[in-house]
């Protein structure tokens, strides 16, 4: 009984980053109500990215992350300025069609440039454990990545709640027209959105470097563990967010624990597909 | 001696798709004035409203600001120029606060620094959206959500109000508490178009009055000069 | 001159079919391939239409079906003898009933949420299969009946479900059941109103086209002999679809026929360059939801105020 806590404990930590995976998708979702079938393969173009600039300057990839966040932020302002912004309107399907579109060819030109390979972001916490009891170690980067996720989610939180720009997207998101009607460019608004969620995925993409082995095609499966979050949690919800991301990263550690790792992620997807038939608002939806 | 126009709609033409909802409109308002747009449902009032706001793009003819061209302009940027609309329906944002709403108001660069003064003068004016400042829209009566969203508008610091349809659903002693603000309003030198459908109520409060009956403008004069049975007539297209 | 063309219309489908009905006589043996390959990604793009363009229904898990039924029709014919064509069925069926499983689970959610859902179902069916002993695990199975049948036989059997997959779309939507699907594209909240049974269409619709999607895709790998669960249960297929109905027009039963002809033909040339083909077909398909959202047919269509294959009632 004693080797259970480990994975729960894992799970605890993990669900922080899973949590920081899903804001971006769910922060999106509320404000142009758009799933952005491209979320997950974005963060893996901000690994690969942390992994470019790591490994020409040497740096640990955490050091990156503060290069990465502002380039996804102009990725994001020019994906949702350029393209979506254009085909967002009454039908649902041409923004979803984009951005699959788009996530097709994220996955290939990465599979171009980077090969096939897996690859992963060493630091000098990679295998680092800090020991609680005799059996129960915390993985340093599973807690680092606990960590950053709790303080993204909580700056978020602050944006939105306080700043100008947090509440027009809010403005925005309740009712477009009348947003206009205070002076709002709501298009702009979308595409700085867009950004600040690609940040939000930028710092996601670095953790999952250092956390997981990564390539090129790995994007969906991060896109469904958002999805998986969100549906759990419920739309529109930072509390459910997390909260999400324990329940999944759980189900997955446990399917793992008792079937094998080859069952980690059908255990997540079995979970998901569950809530999905009996509580598709998620625990805290307001939808 | 000639009063300044404010505004200026020359022969709009306005079309939803295939279906006009505008014919060669023209309306002149003086700077500092109250002029109000009456009609039946359907005539076309909102329309107009919308279309000097932005919202919709006339297929024939112009409406200056201050002899600027607005007509086309993004919302954004009419607003910048100091045209503030109520819609019609409130339109609050439900899931921000009163406070909020109102701080919202303000995102145009020029008036966010005048943002707690206007503030303290919106509370003044209606002092319950003070109390209820940090209480979500949504759950404001329909009364205080008008309220709301007047205000809401004059934190922009506009020089000209449109009201869509403010006394709709409200009880008369609200309506006439709101018209008294906006009696006030107007003597700080605020212009306001007024569009209604309750005759008596904004002619009463109008120094002009133009009437629109199915996309077209009637009949329009000074409310004191033009005679009941001559409003009643064009209202209603007989 | 629109009502001439209208008139006519009946007679350039028969020439076409005609023409492929004898493609065996008078084609080389890449025509036939071609044709043949033609008629499958039509059936396939027939129902993903059916799907997105009539019932509301992104599906992103059409490749769910396609590996479920190759699978079926490998283990059935393989393991168990089964006659070939007999197989074939069976693998419709069964994708059908996989549909009616899957249905369960994510009928009552609504756009993205349903793509999603079918997506996780293929990924979890991929998953599953390349774990399965049963199946030999990710090594793939060869499809070997007692009786092969030939490129000819199989020709046929495409033929039949690539016209049929057309025929079958345009009955449907001549019936009730198409009418009220339609109504509800435009307006699902009041068509709902008015007795339209929203949820039975769309069920059906859904039923339907994994089905005719698993008879399609046990043909096409009689033909190609071999199934692996990463290939046959990849995104890549629904790549494919997205480009194929996306460049012939969403929404229009003309669309799928221009947009499989030309997908085979752009295959055939991406055939040399497979590392971008998936990026250049994606990167196609972007473009014209952003230029011309309605597609080749359904440009032309807007423009020229009429549609070929009609399913409006006159």
């Amino acid at each position: 009984m004693q080797d259970i806590l480990q994975p729960i404990l894992n799970g605890i930590l993990l669900g922080g980053l899973y949590a920081v995976i899903a804001i971006g998708l769910s922060t999106m979702f509320g404000i142009v109500k758009l799933v952005n079938l491209a979320h997950g393969d974005l963060m893996i173009l901000s690994s690969y990215l942390s992994l470019v600039l790591a490994s020409s300057t040497g740096l640990s990839p955490y050091w990156t992350i503060l290069a990465v966040v502002p380039v996804m932020y102009f990725v994001g302002f020019f994906v949702q300025g350029l393209l979506l912004n254009r085909v967002l309107g009454k039908e649902m399907e041409p923004p979803l069609l984009v951005t699959f579109g788009l996530s097709i060819i994220l996955q290939n030109l990465l599979l171009l440039i980077f090969t096939p390979d897996a690859r992963s972001l060493m630091s000098s916490l990679t295998l680092k454990t800090i020991p609680v009891t005799g059996s129960l170690n915390i993985p340093v980067v599973y807690l680092v990545d606990f960590l950053a996720g709790l303080a993204v989610i909580f700056c978020l939180y602050y944006f939105f709640q306080k700043s100008y720009l947090g509440r027009a997207i809010r403005a925005a998101s309740d009712d477009e027209s009348a947003a206009q009607l205070m002076g709002i460019n709501t298009k702009n608004i979308y595409a700085k959105a867009m950004g600040i969620a690609m940040m939000t995925a930028g710092i996601a993409g670095v953790l999952i470097g250092t956390t997981f082995t990564f390539y090129p095609h790995t994007g969906p499966q991060y896109l469904i563990v958002a999805f998986g979050v969100i549906v759990i949690g419920g739309f529109g919800s930072m509390k459910g967010c997390f909260v999400g991301g324990f329940i999944l990263a759980m189900a997955q550690l446990m399917g793992s624990h008792f079937l094998g790792p080859g069952y980690q992620l059908l255990s997540g997807y079995v979970v998901l597909l569950i809530v999905l038939a009996l509580r598709p608002q998620g625990i805290f939806g307001t939808v | 001696m000639a009063e300044t126009v404010a505004l200026q709609v020359s022969g709009l033409d306005v079309h939803y798709k295939d279906f006009q909802a505008l014919w060669d409109v023209s309306v002149q308002v003086a700077h500092g004035r109250v002029v109000s747009i009456i009609g039946a449902n359907g005539a076309g009032k909102s329309t107009l409203l919308n279309t000097t706001s932005g919202l919709f793009t006339p297929t024939r003819g112009t409406i200056e600001f201050h002899g600027n061209r607005i007509d086309g302009q993004p919302p954004h940027e009419t607003v910048a120029r100091g045209i503030s609309l109520v819609p019609e329906g409130r339109r609050v944002f439900p899931r921000l606060t009163v406070y909020e709403n109102l701080f919202i108001g303000s995102y145009t660069p020029q008036s966010r620094p005048g943002r707690e003064q206007a503030l303290a003068t919106i509370y003044e004016l209606f002092p319950v959206l003070k109390d209820r400042r940090d209480q979500m829209a949504d759950t404001l009566s329909g009364g205080e959500q008008q309220m709301l969203a007047i205000g809401r508008a004059l934190m922009s610091e506009p020089k000209l109000i449109l009201c869509d349809e403010i006394s709709l659903g409200l009880a008369p002693v609200i309506i006439a508490g709101i018209y008294k603000r906006l009696k006030q309003i107007n003597t700080e030198g605020i212009t306001i178009v007024l569009v209604e459908q309750d005759i008596t109520r904004s002619l009463k409060a109008a120094d002009y009055t133009y009437i629109l009956l199915e996309g077209k403008v009637v009949l329009e004069g000074q409310p004191g000069v033009l005679t009941e049975e001559q409003v009643k007539k064009a209202y209603f297209g007989i | 001159m629109g009502e001439l063309v209208y008139k006519a219309r009946w007679c350039v489908w028969g020439f076409l079919v005609l023409a492929l009905a004898t493609a065996p006589v008078w084609g080389s043996d890449y025509v036939v391939l071609f044709c043949m390959l033609f008629c499958l990604y039509l059936a396939l793009g027939q129902m993903w239409n059916l799907l997105i363009g009539y019932s509301g229904l992104l599906s992103l898990g059409q490749q769910a079906f396609i590996g479920f039924s190759g699978y079926t029709v490998a283990v059935v014919t393989n393991y168990y003898g089964v006659y070939i064509w007999v197989s074939v069925l069976i693998g419709g069926v069964l994708s059908g009933l996989l549909a009616l499983f899957m249905s369960l689970f994510i009928f009552r959610m609504r756009g993205v949420y349903f793509g999603i859902g079918t997506w996780i179902f293929a990924e979890a069916l991929m998953l599953w299969f390349g774990q399965w002993r049963y199946v030999k695990y990710a090594q793939g199975l060869f499809i070997k009946p007692e009786h092969p049948p030939s490129i000819t036989a199989l020709y046929y059997g495409a033929l039949i479900i690539g016209v049929g997959a057309v025929v079958l779309v345009y009955r449907i939507l001549r019936s009730k059941i198409g009418l009220g699907l339609m109504a509800m594209r435009d307006d699902e909240a009041v068509s709902s109103t008015m007795g339209v049974e929203v949820f039975r269409s769309k069920l059906f619709c859904f039923l339907i086209a994994a089905l005719v999607t698993g008879l399609t895709a046990g043909v096409l790998y009689t033909f190609q002999i071999f199934i692996q669960p990463y290939k046959a249960f990849a995104i890549d297929w629904t790549v494919k679809l997205v480009f194929i109905v996306v460049i012939g027009g969403i929404g229009t039963i003309e669309g799928p026929i221009v947009g499989a002809f030309i997908y085979v033909l752009l295959s055939q040339w991406l055939a040399e360059y497979i590392s971008v083909s998936l990026l250049i077909l994606g990167a196609i398909a972007i473009m014209v939801i952003l230029v011309a959202p309605k597609g080749i047919m359904g440009t032309i269509q807007e423009r020229l105020g009429f549609e070929i294959l009609s399913p409006r009632r006159r």
